[in-house]
């Protein structure tokens, strides 16, 4: 069990010492019983921090926007930038370090383990709790998380409100971290792709339908991409205006530049974005399952991701985010690489 | 009588081998459908996924990559690298439910004009019985 006292003194520790810029970490919010993304600048604030099953955010974005902010800056705070990280966020530190859009010394990571559970699907426990006002949520002694409702307090086994990407998580424990709480004992997951399993055996027309029916409902917000510690480009390819436009810049060359696809949230546009967005990420997705939370309309995307994931995995033996040194997945190759559907 | 559906095939072939197969057959004189719209590329490595997508939003039926051998690359490693990728947008074209057949690799060498006319072949004959290819087409 994480002890939130360590966890609350390692903070202090660091920020006293002047050692990072600010923490990174998550605080209960007034009035919910959610947990919140919190910045703690002062040594004092450490008690704030919290650590529950509802920590479901993946803090690394906040590291991508830290590296955006510094850029524009003209004198930076060079300092690392503390994080609380969880195995799957620290497997997202690793692809960013891996694609070397951080250093290592650019982060201090808490490394938090997640032992025998995960955090909680929201939309999981609210069925569970069948409309009763949640006030908080605990990890109980034995893969059981304990929820007090404005009606007493209800024992859960685990499997059942746990987020879908918990039951499949490959990093209990932080891959990468400074300074790592909680219990060390790695859990073996029997099917870590048990979910596209199920898609994969429908056949080609029901696997179409079933798509076509959930990208009906994207309404292009991109909340999928602001969520995501991957999606760090500059430019995207649904933005319109992604090439630099001057003074110089003539109508012809506005008119001829390429427009991959449609803003609009037409079905077919939907699906290229969506395509294209899984492609950007496979051998990068470090199924933290952010996109999915953040959909408004509750889209499956990790079906997409999880599905290249395992393909990574199967014919070129890639594990996504756990060694820095390792080439990324499409920027390296082997003689071997499976070619049978080439002729 | 109804018209028999012909297909409608955007071939990506590198300049240096590929491209230079389907000259070969053509200069060779030798018959093949005239489904196929080749685009030349500098590399099959160089073909962005985004390519593919595209092709298949704005109407082709199906997609062909074409390289060079492995190992016979003009740029050393590019078919290597497009080899991983595109197994890659492969697996996913096939996730979304888009008939497998529909997107295709294959090495053709320069001097390999009648193994390029077999493929197209080969192609052309997989999809006349799938039809249209109405899935990933851009809704008017």
């Amino acid at each position: 069990m994480v002890n939130i006292e360590d966890l609350k003194s390692e903070a202090r520790r660091v920020l006293k010492g002047g050692k990072v810029k600010y923490i990174i970490g998550y605080e209960r919010a007034s009035e919910t019983w959610k947990a919140n993304p919190v910045f703690l600048k002062n040594p004092e604030d450490a008690d704030k921090l919290v650590w529950d099953p509802t920590c479901f955010h993946n803090l690394v974005r906040f590291v991508v926007d830290e590296k955006r902010r510094k850029a524009k800056e003209k004198q930076p705070d060079t300092r690392p930038v503390g994080i609380v990280a969880k195995g799957c966020d620290s497997r997202a530190i690793i692809v960013l370090l891996q694609e070397k859009f951080i250093e290592r010394m650019d982060v201090y990571i808490i490394g938090v383990s997640c032992e025998s559970t995960g955090v909680i699907d929201e939309r999981k426990l609210a069925k569970k709790t069948a409309g009763k006002t949640v006030q908080k949520v605990e990890f109980g002694e034995k893969q059981n998380y304990i929820v007090t409702t404005e009606d007493g307090t209800m024992d859960i086994p685990a499997a059942e409100i746990m987020a879908d990407r918990c039951l499949e998580c490959i990093a209990n424990i932080p891959v990468v971290s400074d300074h790592l709480l909680g219990d060390k004992t790695k859990r073996a997951v029997a099917r870590p792709f048990q979910s596209v399993e199920k898609l994969e055996s429908l056949s080609q027309e029901d696997k179409w339908k079933f798509w076509t029916d959930q990208m009906k409902k994207c309404i292009r917000c991109y909340a999928c991409r602001s969520a995501c510690p991957m999606c760090y480009c500059d430019e995207c390819v649904v933005d319109t205006i992604n090439f630099a436009v001057t003074a110089d810049t003539t109508a012809e060359e506005k008119a001829q530049r390429i427009k991959w696809l449609e803003k609009s949230p037409i079905d077919s546009e939907n699906i290229f974005y969506h395509l294209v967005r899984a492609i950007h990420l496979a051998g990068r997705c470090i199924d933290c399952g952010e996109c999915e939370r953040a959909c408004p309309v509750n889209i499956p995307l990790r079906m997409l991701n999880k599905k290249m994931e395992k393909e990574a995995k199967e014919l070129f033996g890639y594990d996504v985010g756990f060694d820095a040194d390792q080439p990324a997945l499409i920027s390296c190759f082997r003689d071997g690489d499976p070619e049978d559907f080439i002729r | 009588m109804t018209e028999e559906f012909e297909p409608r095939i955007i071939a990506f072939l590198c300049k240096w081998c590929s491209s230079a197969g389907s000259d070969l057959a053509g200069v060779s004189r030798m018959e093949y459908p005239p489904n196929v719209t080749p685009i030349q590329v500098m590399c099959s490595g160089s073909v962005s996924p985004l390519y593919i997508f595209s092709a298949f939003s704005r109407g082709a039926d199906g997609v062909l990559v074409s390289g060079c051998h492995p190992g016979d690359c003009h740029y050393i490693k590019g078919n290597f690298y497009a080899r991983r990728k595109l197994a890659m947008v492969k697996k996913l074209l096939e996730h979304v439910g888009l008939d497998p057949e529909r997107f295709q690799m294959s090495w053709v060498s320069a001097a390999e004009g009648q193994k390029y006319t077999q493929i197209i072949k080969d192609f052309v004959n997989e999809l006349k019985p799938l039809g249209p290819q109405m899935k990933l087409r851009r809704n008017p």
